[in-house]
């Protein structure tokens, strides 16, 4: 079955050579896993070698003009003062009641120019959001298909970018523009799996060609090619929220744990009073994480209990950890439950012990 | 891959007999590849009788659950106990190592209605 209103990245042709398994995702019609790979091979090459993904639903949106940062970081949680032009941040869109339109990275340009990477499902949310704010100057253009992204990422990444000449030596979150084949690119130290990796952001026309040069990189380092299935499986082991599941309209950055991308220090950001009002009095349910002590496999929405069989909460993201071996979760409880605390989910209608457990599950190699 | 020796159902399982009223009953190729890396199987304990359509249990991949349907009626006599450690093999060797219970079949010339290898082959080809 085709839905002709997914919209199609720049690579699908070169997915479906490769035999991808597609799902929708945020409106684009994305690879989940490849034929020659599989969820668990594409997040072991990732852990121990390098994988390449093809995340071009993901957003982009240029905020240009006189003032733009300071506008930015006067609607956006987290503080640009904490980074220099050249750095990139995981900052929040709130609404005024304090949930979240978006979890996004902005790339701080300069101080008229600020680069974002919101969610491919937000992104016309956030354009809209921060144009009808902007003062006069300021343009808020989306990009979505301007700039195809790929990420490169695992403990021998650097040695696909060097092979292909690109810059290496950045610091976490920091981003470079250079050159591929003597077309743009913008290098950045980013990722969402916990490893060491970039993520590269071509013009959408040459993204094929970085794409293969990528893979004829990665490949004799036992590099793969690798899909969103993976991607999610490795994002859940380090805990990072997804939004829509563990960060959403109904879940404040005070309840997922997110308040590190908060500049509670700034006089205001969307949602500032919100937001500063739950962190006072506590939120009333946290995001934790949970280990399965059984076999068995958690899922978002399944309820947890605690061992008397009160119900104390629910899933937000569930998944078997590839490198624990063992099912995983992160889910929202009443108030703060203590690491070590026993739980039990109820797995359609079977119970699966666990534990609670400080994320990330699995150690993290970013820097 | 649909080998033409096995009977299948609509359910993308496959039947095969291995002895008098007694039935070996698994996935498809088809179904291993649609579900992904199965990570966790929930198998029934030998002696449970089970109905037609009835839940005989479950295959968890990465990705989704999925339940597994009993094709015939009858009395579990044997599971595959490898399963429990290595559920891959579901993935790996779908119509050999990846077995997943016996049956002793209430009524064997049930086996009869199930699909043949072409009929099954066209079922998948429909998507």
């Amino acid at each position: 079955m085709t839905d002709t209103s997914l919209l199609l990245s720049p690579l699908h042709a070169a997915h479906t050579e490769l035999k991808a398994t597609f799902a929708p995702f945020g409106g684009w019609q994305m690879p989940i896993q490849y034929a020659e790979g599989g969820v668990v091979a594409e997040h072991t090459a990732v852990r121990e070698s390098v994988g390449v993904f093809d995340v071009s639903h993901l957003g982009k949106a240029l905020v240009a003009g006189p003032g733009a940062a300071e506008f930015v970081n006067s609607a956006l949680t987290n503080d640009l003062g904490r980074i220099a032009p050249g750095k990139a941040q995981y900052t929040l869109c709130c609404t005024d009641s304090g949930g979240v339109v978006d979890d996004l990275i902005a790339y701080l340009v300069g101080a008229e120019e600020v680069f974002l990477v919101p969610n491919a499902a937000n992104t016309a949310r956030v354009c809209e959001l921060l144009a009808a704010q902007a003062p006069a100057g300021i343009t808020v253009t989306d990009q979505h298909r301007e700039h195809g992204v790929l990420a490169v990422q695992g403990p021998r990444s650097a040695e696909v970018l060097a092979a292909l000449g690109l810059p290496t030596e950045l610091e976490y979150m920091a981003f470079a523009d250079a050159s591929f084949a003597g077309t743009p690119v913008r290098v950045c130290r980013t990722g969402y799996t916990g490893e060491h990796g970039y993520e590269l952001l071509p013009r959408w026309a040459d993204t094929t060609a970085l794409w293969h040069a990528l893979l004829a990189a990665a490949e004799p380092l036992g590099g793969k090619p690798c899909g969103l299935g993976a991607r999610d499986t490795l994002r859940t082991e380090m805990g990072y929220p997804l939004h829509g599941q563990d960060l959403s309209l109904e879940i404040s950055p005070v309840q997922a744990g997110a308040g590190w991308a908060v500049g509670w220090k700034k006089p205001g950001f969307w949602g500032h009073e919100a937001l500063r009002a739950e962190k006072e009095n506590g939120p009333a349910r946290r995001l934790h994480g949970l280990r399965a002590l059984d076999r068995g496999v958690p899922r978002a929405g399944m309820a947890v209990l605690d061992t008397g069989g009160g119900r104390i909460g629910e899933t937000t993201s569930g998944t078997f950890s590839p490198t624990l071996r063992t099912g995983i979760a992160l889910a929202l409880l009443d108030g703060a439950v203590p690491p070590g605390t026993e739980l039990v989910l109820d797995v359609r209608g079977r119970s699966l012990r666990c534990e609670v457990v400080k994320p990330p599950f699995v150690e993290s190699h970013v820097r | 891959m649909v080998p033409e020796q096995l009977k299948y159902t609509p359910e993308h399982e496959w039947v095969v007999l291995v002895g008098e009223s007694v039935v070996r009953i698994g996935i498809t190729d088809y179904a291993q590849n649609q579900l992904g890396d199965v990570v966790f199987v929930q198998l029934p304990e030998v002696g449970e009788r089970v109905t037609a359509g009835q839940t005989l249990g479950e295959v968890e991949s990465t990705k989704s659950v999925s339940d597994i349907f009993a094709p015939l009626a009858g009395e579990v006599t044997a599971r595959n106990d490898e399963l429990d450690g290595s559920p891959e093999l579901i993935n790996t060797d779908a119509y050999g190592a990846g077995w997943m219970v016996e049956l002793r079949l209430d009524d064997a010339s049930a086996l009869d209605e199930l699909l043949d290898g072409a009929g099954y082959r066209e079922l998948v080809d429909q998507g």
